[in-house]
Formats: structure tokens, sequence, C-alpha cells
């Protein structure tokens, strides 16, 4: 198991996926469907996308009491004030073409911790997160995290004492969710741009907590591409 | 939750992961009396609802992004910006259309990728042949 994360060496030079990958655009910028234009524009506005936003909301959100009203109540709406529009920012200009627009803001209390999953496939709040872990989207989380919370959490290295709740949002095609945590010890006084630093897209899915010092999501194996595409 | 309707749940939870990740039976396509409800219900049940099968505690991971497994997922979204599906539909044909096997077998951008090329088939944007024909195509680009 030494080199499992090391990509296989490939006996063909090209996958029938990169293949396949190729001849569906052709054809579709051939046919006239969509332009090369519009996958370089959609490509770019890809690169605009990272956990950013969202962790620089939550910071807001422990520095004004109003704002974490509006987030809680309308989290597309809060937005706005950490640079994410849900409609007008996308290459369409009428919002994602998976057709979502709802974005929820579960705040966590001392006696309750939110984790989001998407059950049924792998809905995620792209705009204001960016793109999904690979481990998001695996079968495996999905199928237990809404039954065994508690055991998966551990395996991320968040143990949930028992006498706190945990709930676990489960995402839809309409509906997406960022946790806001609680804001931790030790950092009192610090500034919005402080704070947001210790929010990472681990704890916004709400597999991990925040910690003054801690910017990064806990390390884990990366499992390497065959053809890499750099962000 | 009634005790009967959870019981009833677990039960089909058990069930559909006997289904994977391929059916190992002595009999394929069995008649009927071979077939029990609770297997039918476990048979028909859309590929993608697995919230609460069992399965073993993994290693997570990150992952590396694939040039294709990137340029997959841009020509879905302007698939879709340009009218060519909508998410109803592409969701279905994702998450449910392609069956257990594809399901499970293939990797998440690889059942995107299958099913944006069946959707210009499918809604005649292009031929079998033409799609068969670019494919070829574009092999011989790597010879």
């Amino acid at each position: 198991m030494a080199d499992k994360h090391k990509a296989a060496p490939m006996v063909d030079e090209v996958s029938e996926f990169e293949i396949l990958e190729i001849a569906v655009r052709e054809l579709a910028i051939e046919k006239g469907l969509f332009t090369q234009e519009d996958h370089n524009a959609w490509t770019d506005y890809m690169h605009t996308l990272s956990p950013v936003p969202a962790a620089r909301l939550v910071a807001k959100a422990w520095l004004d009491p109003e704002y974490k009203k509006l987030a809680i109540e309308d989290g597309v709406k809060a937005s706005l004030e950490v640079g994410i529009d849900w409609v007008k920012q996308m290459p369409t200009q009428f919002g994602t073409p998976s057709d979502y627009c709802n974005l929820r803001v579960m705040a966590d209390t001392p006696t309750l911790k939110h984790v989001v999953v998407c059950t049924l496939c792998s809905c995620y709040p792209r705009p204001i997160l960016g793109q999904s872990p690979e481990w998001y989207r695996t079968p495996n989380y999905r199928r237990r995290l809404v039954r065994w919370p508690r055991q998966v959490l551990s395996e991320f290295g968040l143990q949930i004492p028992d006498d706190v709740e945990v709930r676990v949002v489960d995402s839809n095609q309409k509906t997406r969710y960022i946790v806001m945590p609680e804001r931790p010890e030790g950092t009192e006084g610090w500034t919005e741009d402080q704070l947001t630093e210790i929010v990472t897209r681990d704890c916004l899915i709400g597999v991990a907590l925040p910690k003054p010092g801690k910017t990064a999501n806990d390390p884990r194996p990366v499992r390497k591409a065959l053809k890499p595409y750099g962000h | 939750m009634s005790e009967a309707t959870r019981k009833r749940v677990l039960n089909h939870l058990d069930y559909v992961g006997l289904l994977q990740p391929a059916i190992h039976t002595e009999t394929h396509a069995p008649s009927p009396d071979e077939v029990t409800n609770d297997q039918y219900r476990a048979y028909t049940r859309p590929s993608h609802d697995i919230g609460g099968e069992r399965d073993v505690s993994i290693q997570w991971e990150e992952k590396e992004e694939e040039i294709w497994e990137h340029n997959t997922f841009v020509t879905c979204e302007v698939l879709a910006w340009r009218g060519v599906w909508n998410a109803e539909e592409r969701r279905r044909r994702q998450n449910v259309d392609v069956g257990q096997t594809q399901y499970l077998g293939l990797p998440y951008y690889g059942r995107w990728l299958l099913t944006a090329a069946l959707i210009l088939v499918d809604k005649q944007f292009v031929t079998l042949t033409e799609l068969h024909e670019k494919i070829d195509e574009v092999s011989k680009r790597y010879e």
C-alpha cells in the first residue's frame, strides 16, 4: 500500500475518459451548442471560487450580531456583503445552471453541532465555498454520515461530547448549506481578516472546528492525478 | 418514525447493500417466484439514494483533479447554461439512469461525462455514428 497515493503507471498514454471528454466538447462546439468562449468563461469563473467568502461571512457574523441575524435569515442576501451575488455573478447572469439559489447558514451553539452532507449526490454551495472535496462526494461519506455522524466526525478528528446534539443537514438541488461554528476562545479582539483565516473549508462543512493558529484543513493523503489540472 | 417503519427501512438498506457492487446469484434474470418484495424494492430504488446504507470506515483523502475532470464539469455546466439540458434531466441521467453498476463503478466525473455524451445523441444533436467517428478521430491524434 506504500504507493497507494502515487498515480498508477498507465499502459496507454491516454485514457478513454480523456478521449471522450475531448470528443464531446468538440462536437458540442462544432454543432453550435456552445462556443469555446463559453467554455473559457466558465473556467475563468471557476478560478474565482474559493471558501474564503464563506469564511468571511462567518467572521463577520461573529463580530456583528445584526449581520449574524441576516446570515441566518437570508444567506443569499448576506452573501452580497462578502462579494458573492448568487444570481448575477455567474457567466449565465441568471444564477447557477444547476438551478439553485438558496443558501442556509446553520449556526452552531454550545449544545448543537451541524455537519453537511448531500446523500443523493454531492450538492454543495459552490458559489461561496468553491469546489467540493472528493471525500464529500464519496458514497461512503454520503452513506454513513446520516446514520453514524459521531463516528464519521471522529474519523475527521472531531470528537463531539455526548451532551452536544449533532444535526446533519442534507443538501438538495435547491438548497445548499454552510456551517457557522462557534467563535473559538483565544480570538478576543481579533479583526475580521484574522478570524476569516481560521474558518477553513472543513469548518464550513462541519467536519472541523476553528482554532487559533489553525488556518488550513487537517492534512490528509492526496490522491495524485495522472494529468493534473492546475488551478 | 415508528419502530415498524424503522425496521423496514433498515431491512431495505441491508438488502441494497447486498447489491454492491455486482449481483452474484445462481440465476440471472430469475423467475418471478425467486424475487421477494424486499429484493424487488432493493433492485428498483434509484442508484444514488444511498443515505443510511452500511459501509466500512475509510481513509479520507483529498484528490487532485484530472484535466478531463475539470473540462467535464465545465462542459456540463455550459450545456446547461446554453439550454441543452435542465437541472432535473441532468440529475436524473447522472444519478439514476446510469444504473447501479456504473454509478458505483465509475469515477464521479466519469459518470457526468458519459451522460454528457448521451444527451447529445438522445436529443439528436449528433448521431451515434458521428460520436463514434469523433472518438476515433480523437484517438488517432494520440497514436
